[in-house]
């Protein structure tokens, strides 16, 4: 078992640079489909992460009477708090309320209109940050149900897009990357069979002189696995070098996404590893079974 | 026929049986006459393939150990088609091909590479790996079948001394003559001591003189006691060596003696 491994493993060694040309072509388009998969995951998880970025800052604002106690509020809010789908309240007085109207008022570069009333028309809120915007739903109902609430916002409209956009995103991922994954499989799978049709008198040769199907396989599925592997280190390689230019690109389109650059990058790792030696292993196993079948 | 010195040799992978089996398989008949084993037995074998054109017919042949065939015929005479058949490549339609005992279509698949280490083969085209060398092209026949490191070299050596390429045993396929390349492919189809040689028109692409010493090299190997057939269109080497001489005319056997020429019966 040793000495059969062993001889495969060389075999595989020295078939891959005795056809140096087909095995670097082979190992080329394995990293350039590699960098295309990996390139889309990042894309998506980018997308992903953004939505949910995006559903985090739905909040369902409950404005309050201007004489609501402060025991009636904390009943209120913590009733709120208690519901599942909440991840955070936050109180907003009515000068905050102001200083914060103020201030955007400000930053978009227009007049602070405030200055011409005597009094402050803001009502108090309760701002409630959910975990899903599609969650609204109850969390309304009991700030509608409460007295001293006098409006709460809409956000059905909003949320109901954002629910729309999310699992288009999700679906139509999953699909695309279906596809992609699915392309970049048959490239890979053609251009290993390329490499072991250039081989074929190889093989005639060892079936002729009474090779079992172990011995003829094993080598080439091993080269398959060289070339996935070689073309995975490449493809992380180049990967990790534009990561940071990248990652910075992304942020600046983006604004400040908060995304997790770790968990990404091991994902991707995972991925790019585990489809380069899956695909060498499966294209070289589905080619060379074509000569032993006979 | 003087068959011990070559088959007597340790074999790779059957160091004593060679011998022992011969002297046991050597039977003398109840009329005195010796009988030999039959090496190859076709019984009524007709190949036909997928697109209905028949390229044997009820074809019945029979090699004992130890002979010389010569397989003659037109291109398109089946030939080559018996030849697939012998070694597995092709199964018959009807009838039956019997290998050394075995019979080749009742053969559960993995036993295939077994049967094909009794067959050692020679083409036109030599059929050498290019990026290997006189000596790695031996070894590989030994390597692929799982032969343990210390048993190649010996067996190699042993070859390369019977085909006379001791010399060049390093040098690429691409740095030899045309002969020099057959040899090595006879070396090759004799490594793992086979039942019989197929040699497959191995003067095709030789010219004369080299064709004899391939001639000659053959039948020194069929004298140390391994069966040869060998399909041919040389009609001078048939017809002056004066063996055995198997006709195929249209998928059928239309000659079978022992001493004939090469004629044609067209």
């Amino acid at each position: 078992m040793i000495s059969f491994l062993g001889f495969s493993i060389r075999r595989a060694w020295q078939g891959f640079w005795r056809n140096a040309a087909m095995s670097l072509a082979a190992t080329a388009t394995m990293t350039l489909m590699l960098m295309l998969l990996a390139g889309f995951w990042v894309v998506q998880a980018g997308l992903l992460a953004g939505l949910d970025f995006a559903e985090q800052k739905v909040q369902v604002v409950a404005d309050l009477n201007d004489n609501t106690t402060a025991s009636a509020l904390t009943t209120l809010e913590n009733e709120v708090k208690a519901q599942p789908a909440v991840r955070s309240v936050e109180y907003i007085s009515k000068d905050q309320a102001l200083a914060n109207f103020r201030a955007s008022r400000s930053e978009q570069g227009q007049d602070d209109l405030s200055t011409y009333l005597q009094t402050n028309p803001l009502p108090a809120s309760l701002n409630v940050s959910l975990f899903r915007a599609a969650d609204y739903g109850p969390v309304a109902d009991i700030l509608r149900a409460d007295p001293n609430v006098q409006r709460v916002t809409n956000i059905a409209d909003l949320a109901a897009r954002l629910t729309t956009i999310s699992e288009f995103l999700r679906t139509g991922g999953i699909v695309l990357l279906g596809v992609v994954g699915a392309i970049v499989l048959f490239i890979i799978i053609n251009t290993i069979r390329l490499a072991v049709l250039g081989r074929a008198e190889e093989i005639e040769v060892m079936r002729l002189v009474g090779a079992s199907d172990a011995f003829i396989r094993w080598p080439f599925v091993f080269e398959g696995a060289l070339v996935g592997l070689l073309g995975a280190v490449l493809t992380l390689g180049v990967l990790g070098a534009a990561a940071d230019p990248l990652g910075r690109m992304m942020v600046d389109f983006f604004q400040i996404l908060p995304l997790r650059v770790g968990s990404i990058s091991r994902d991707v790792a995972v991925l790019v590893l585990g489809t380069g030696l899956g695909l060498g292993v499966l294209g070289a196993w589905v080619s060379v079974r074509t000569y032993l079948i006979r | 026929m003087t068959l011990a010195p070559f088959r007597n040799r340790r074999s790779a992978h059957a160091p004593d049986e060679a011998s022992e089996g011969r002297a046991a398989r050597r039977r003398t008949g109840p009329d005195g006459v010796e009988r030999r084993r039959p090496v190859l037995v076709l019984n009524n074998v007709t190949k036909t393939y997928p697109n209905g054109r028949s390229a044997l017919r009820e074809v019945d042949l029979v090699v004992p150990e130890g002979d010389f065939v010569f397989l003659v015929g037109q291109s398109g005479a089946g030939k080559s088609t018996l030849i697939k058949l012998l070694i597995r490549d092709e199964l018959a339609t009807e009838g039956q091909v019997v290998l050394d005992g075995d019979d080749l279509a009742r053969l559960a698949r993995r036993k295939v590479p077994m049967v094909r280490r009794k067959v050692g083969i020679i083409f036109q085209d030599f059929k050498l790996l290019p990026t290997k060398t006189v000596r790695e092209n031996i070894a590989f026949a030994l390597e692929v079948t799982g032969t343990s490191h210390g048993r190649i070299g010996p067996a190699v050596e042993r070859v390369l001394r019977l085909v006379g390429l001791t010399q060049q045993a390093g040098q690429y396929p691409s740095q030899l003559s045309g002969g020099e390349q057959q040899r090595t492919a006879i070396a090759r189809a004799l490594v793992h001591d086979p039942r019989i040689v197929i040699a497959d028109e191995p003067t095709g692409n030789l010219d004369p003189l080299i064709s004899w010493e391939i001639l000659q090299l053959l039948l020194r190997i069929n004298e140390l006691g391994v069966t040869v057939l060998m399909a041919t269109h040389d009609a001078d080497v048939v017809t002056a060596l004066r063996k055995r001489v198997v006709a195929l005319e249209e998928g059928r056997v239309v000659r079978d003696e022992v001493g004939g020429g090469y004629h044609r019966t067209t």
